[in-house]
Order: structure tokens, then C-alpha cells, then sequence
């Protein structure tokens, strides 16, 4: 799979991750990481969070998107 | 985890919400049927307007109270707001023993602040006439009694509690709602026992303003509303734990696949 923004771009280049939204492939220039926190548990005990997080790859238009919100 | 300090802060919080509307609902009911005559000694008023229906409202303000900081504040602190269920939870193993005491003062200080509170947004007729909402064994129920009708309504808030939502199988999301009714639907039947507190902290904090503001010294009463309710959350815990686990297998019978 080739990226998506680099191919607007007039460039080619190999994907290394593909958006969880919109499913774009994206090279490392174009890819933005998003950690998660993960917590775990609840009522009747409090919640724990988890000491690593979950990555979300995203492209930059859902990224925008998101933050938009 | 959130830090002790918040997590304190957050019990102090929910105990106070369920003291203020719901010994509030019961002061008020008090208040409002001031001046009828009790058709005989097992009615103290509440009962007055609509029977079971009085007991009803007062179950659904509890219940809907502990609903809503459930879903509000149960993945904050756990959302204990009792301490008969923090003692519960630490004796099987499943809260730390060091915050036991530390979620308990929190508990007790709610209370009492939302019982100072309601005598002061009602005036002193919720402390004469309302009693603050504060628990006690009514007309020919004998101390032994109270505790064991307590021990019942706190064996089944916990087993709810256990059922709901400690055990991983539970349907998610249910919990509030389920432990909500449940308090609702005790204190409809207990409440004309002992007043239903399955709660040692809800009877603490009225005990404390009806002291301190001049009404009925009813101290004497208070271990039905410890006793009762501890046993009660104990036993529930460990019942479950018991009948929910799986049948380990023998180990000659190891099934392997």
C-alpha cells in the first residue's frame, strides 16, 4: 500500500500504517500517533489505569477532525 | 488510581447526597403529616399519607440517590458511600485495608454535614418533628429483631453489589440501576421495622444532629445499625464468592484437548 497524502502530493511512498478511521494508507511523515489511556475497573472498586497506553494511528484529516470536536 | 485525598473527598461527597434527599425525604413526609393522628402505634406518620406508598417514595429517593452517584462517582472511588460495604469488600480481600478507615471518615463526615444542612435549610422542625430522618426500631420490634431485619436488607444490598458488578460476569452497565432498586425495594419493606438504614453511616450523621441540635438521644440504638448491617454485607460477600465459583476439577480428571 502506497500513502495517500504523499500520492496528492505527486510523490510516491510506501505506507507503514493505515488510518483506524478512514482506513488511508500513510507513510511515517504523514502518520500521527494518538496514546490512549486505558483504565480498567470500577464500581464498587475505583478505576485503575493501566501503566501503558494504546497507540491510535490517525491521518491528519481525522486527527483535525477529532480535535475539531 | 486517583489519589486517596480525591477519592476521600468523593465518598464525603456521595454520603452527604444520600443523607440529604434521603433522610430528607423522610423528615419531610414527617413534616407534612404534622398534626394527623396515627391510626395506631406502628405508624410514626410516614404511612400516614399512603401506606407502603409513603415507604415507596422514601425507598425510590434512596434509590435513585445511590443510581445516580453509582454511575456519577463508582469509577472515582468506588462509590461505597457505606461503610458496612467498604468493611465487605476489604474482608474479601478485594479493597485495601489501609483505606478502610480513611473511606469510613469520609462516610461519617458526609453524614453528618447533610443532616446539619437539612436542619438548616428545614428549620428546627426537621430535628423535632423529622428527627432528622434518624433511625430507630418501631412499636414492638425488640432489639435482636432490628438487627436481624437490618442483617437481611444489608445481606441483599450486598449480594446485589456482588452479583452487579464485582462479578466480571455481570451484565455491564446494570449495576447502578440494580443496586439502586434494590435499596429502594428494602427500605419499602424494612423501613417500618427499623427504619431501614442497612447503612451505619446514614444513621450516624442524624444520630450526630439530633444530638447536637437538641433532639432525641437515640445513641442507645446505634449498634442495631452497626451490628446489623456489617454481619449482613460480610456474610452476603462471602456467600456469593462461595456459590459463583466454579467447581475446581479433580487432578486425576484434568481434561486436556
Amino acid at each position: 500500500m502506497k500513502c495517500y497524502m504523499c500520492a496528492l502530493e505527486g510523490k510516491d511512498s510506501d505506507a507503514v500504517a493505515i488510518c483506524v478511521v478512514c482506513g488511508m494508507g500513510l507513510c511515517m511523515d504523514h502518520v500521527i500517533r494518538e496514546e490512549i489511556e486505558i483504565w480498567e475497573g470500577g464500581f464498587p472498586l475505583p478505576s485503575k489505569k493501566l501503566e501503558k497506553t494504546l497507540p491510535k494511528m490517525l491521518c491528519e484529516w481525522c486527527y483535525e477532525a477529532y480535535q475539531s470536536g | 488510581m486517583i489519589s486517596l485525598k480525591k477519592r476521600f473527598l468523593t465518598e464525603l461527597i456521595g454520603t452527604f447526597f444520600l443523607v440529604f434527599i434521603g433522610t430528607g425525604s423522610a423528615v419531610i413526609t414527617l413534616m407534612i403529616t404534622q398534626g394527623t393522628t396515627p391510626p395506631n402505634a406502628f405508624n410514626i406518620g410516614i404511612g400516614a399519607l399512603g401506606g407502603l406508598g409513603d415507604w415507596f417514595a422514601i425507598g425510590m429517593a434512596f434509590g435513585l440517590t445511590v443510581a445516580v452517584l453509582i454511575y456519577a462517582t463508582g469509577h472515582i472511588s468506588g462509590c461505597h458511600i457505606n461503610p458496612a460495604v467498604t468493611i465487605a469488600l476489604w474482608a474479601t480481600r478485594k479493597f485495601p485495608g489501609s483505606e478502610v478507615v480513611p473511606y469510613i471518615v469520609a462516610q461519617l463526615i458526609g453524614a453528618s454535614l447533610a443532616s446539619f444542612i437539612l436542619a438548616g435549610v428545614l428549620g428546627m422542625n426537621a430535628v423535632t418533628v423529622g428527627g432528622l430522618g434518624a433511625t430507630a426500631p418501631f412499636e414492638g420490634v425488640s432489639y435482636i429483631q432490628a438487627i436481624i431485619a437490618e442483617l437481611v436488607g444489608t445481606f441483599l444490598l450486598m449480594f446485589v453489589i456482588m452479583g452487579a458488578a464485582v462479578d466480571k460476569r455481570a451484565t455491564p452497565g446494570f449495576a447502578g440501576l440494580s443496586i439502586g432498586l434494590t435499596v429502594a425495594a428494602v427500605i419499602t419493606t424494612v423501613g417500618n421495622i427499623t427504619g431501614s438504614s442497612i447503612n451505619p453511616a446514614r444513621t450516624f450523621g442524624p444520630y450526630l444532629g439530633d444530638l447536637i441540635l437538641g433532639g432525641t438521644n437515640l445513641w442507645n440504638y446505634y449498634p442495631i445499625y452497626v451490628i446489623g448491617p456489617i454481619v449482613g454485607a460480610i456474610l452476603a460477600a462471602f456467600i456469593y464468592q462461595y456459590i459463583s465459583s466454579e467447581e475446581k476439577l479433580p487432578a486425576g480428571k484434568v481434561i486436556r484437548e
